[in-house]
């Protein structure tokens, strides 16, 4: 992994990452396009202060605290038009591009899963965190991290016991 | 771990949703022109950041606080010309008129900087008449005449334009002989 050290780097880094950190915002947005407003602020931000690209923990911390104040910002929005979130519950986009029966019962699997363990299986799946840096952005330790994975695995496991 | 590489694979296989197509391009609208040219700056930035993983990015720089290094400059280059002024003051004595004394030419004694003396303006702003007397046992009688004024002196850096001004109030003690009639 590069630095964002030029123009065409960013672009490279951007468009590798971009589809993890979408799915990685995702979890606290309700739909796609709060999710690349996060994205967007936070790989902006991130930017900016000239970090290294390869310090993948604090791009998906900066990712997470912007999340979490979109959701709390969100969350007053919720309560003065719950009627529209109600309706926005209905219409979920989805995580995933989904191609068959088995990869829609995964992904409904996941959705059961406990939040805290689900952020540590989008980070190492499909971002390719290390233990490491998923304990960084958490703050936890690396056990913890390594047992919320496995415990979330457990849970799909038992929940899909035909997979 | 290995009774997990099934389900793993599977997760593996599962693709997320792609960005739209004009995420890239506002990334690249909200990116500052400037920051670009702060790329050659990363590198060094980057040791230092790189053990603040975990934690928010924060603006860590050292921060000069530019107003008080002005106050404080300020303040040390008006003591020291009030200090030198003072011992530069010319004793006033009689009998004298208000005479200009030239000013005094300065130098950093690390910098080819020079303030050359520009100028002393003297301004009387109180005059009093103390009458007729005979000081230091003459017979010529002296009427005394004491005045208040503002001296106003002023340097001026030829290479670099900056100019400087001192001002300060004096008291002046004239004798002017008095000529019979």
């Amino acid at each position: 992994m590069e630095n964002v050290a030029t123009d065409e780097n960013w672009k490279i880094c951007f468009s590798q990452l971009a589809p993890g950190l979408l799915l990685f915002a995702r979890q606290w947005a309700r739909s796609t396009a709060d999710a690349e407003d996060i994205v967007q602020e936070a790989f902006v931000r991130f930017w900016r202060k000239q970090h290294d690209i390869a310090n993948r923990g604090l791009l998906y911390a900066t990712v997470r605290s912007i999340a979490l104040d979109f959701l709390r910002r969100d969350s007053r929005r919720a309560r003065r038009e719950s009627t529209a979130v109600s309706e926005m519950d209905q219409t979920v986009q989805p995580l995933f591009e989904i191609e068959d029966e088995s990869q829609r019962a995964l992904v409904a699997a996941l959705d059961l899963l406990p939040r805290e363990q689900r952020e540590v299986l989008v980070m190492k799946i499909w971002n390719e965190l290390t233990f490491a840096e998923i304990a960084s952005v958490l703050e936890i330790s690396q056990n913890t991290a390594a047992s919320r994975y496995r415990y979330a695995l457990a849970a799909l496991k038992k929940n899909l016991p035909a997979v | 771990m290995n009774d997990f590489s099934e389900i793993e694979n599977k997760l593996r296989k599962l693709r997320p949703v792609q960005p739209s197509a004009d995420l890239m391009s506002r990334v690249e609208r909200a990116l500052p022109e400037e920051g670009q040219e702060r790329s050659s700056q990363l590198r060094s930035e980057t040791a230092r950041l790189a053990s603040t993983a975990g934690v928010l990015p924060q603006e860590r720089r050292f921060h000069f606080n530019w107003l008080s290094l002005g106050l404080g400059l300020a303040a040390a280059a008006a003591l020291v010309l009030f200090t030198r002024i003072q011992l530069e003051r010319p004793e006033k004595k009689i009998p004298t008129l208000a005479s200009i004394t030239p000013a005094p030419q300065f130098s950093s004694p690390t910098s080819t900087a020079q303030f050359v003396p520009a100028g002393l303006t003297q301004v009387v702003y109180h005059t009093r008449d103390e009458g007729v007397h005979f000081p230091n046992n003459s017979e010529q009688p002296m009427r005394r005449v004491r005045s208040h004024t503002r001296e106003t002196l002023r340097w001026r850096n030829p290479t670099t334009g900056a100019s400087l001004r001192i001002s300060y109030p004096s008291e002046e003690v004239s004798l002017v002989p008095v000529t019979g009639q």
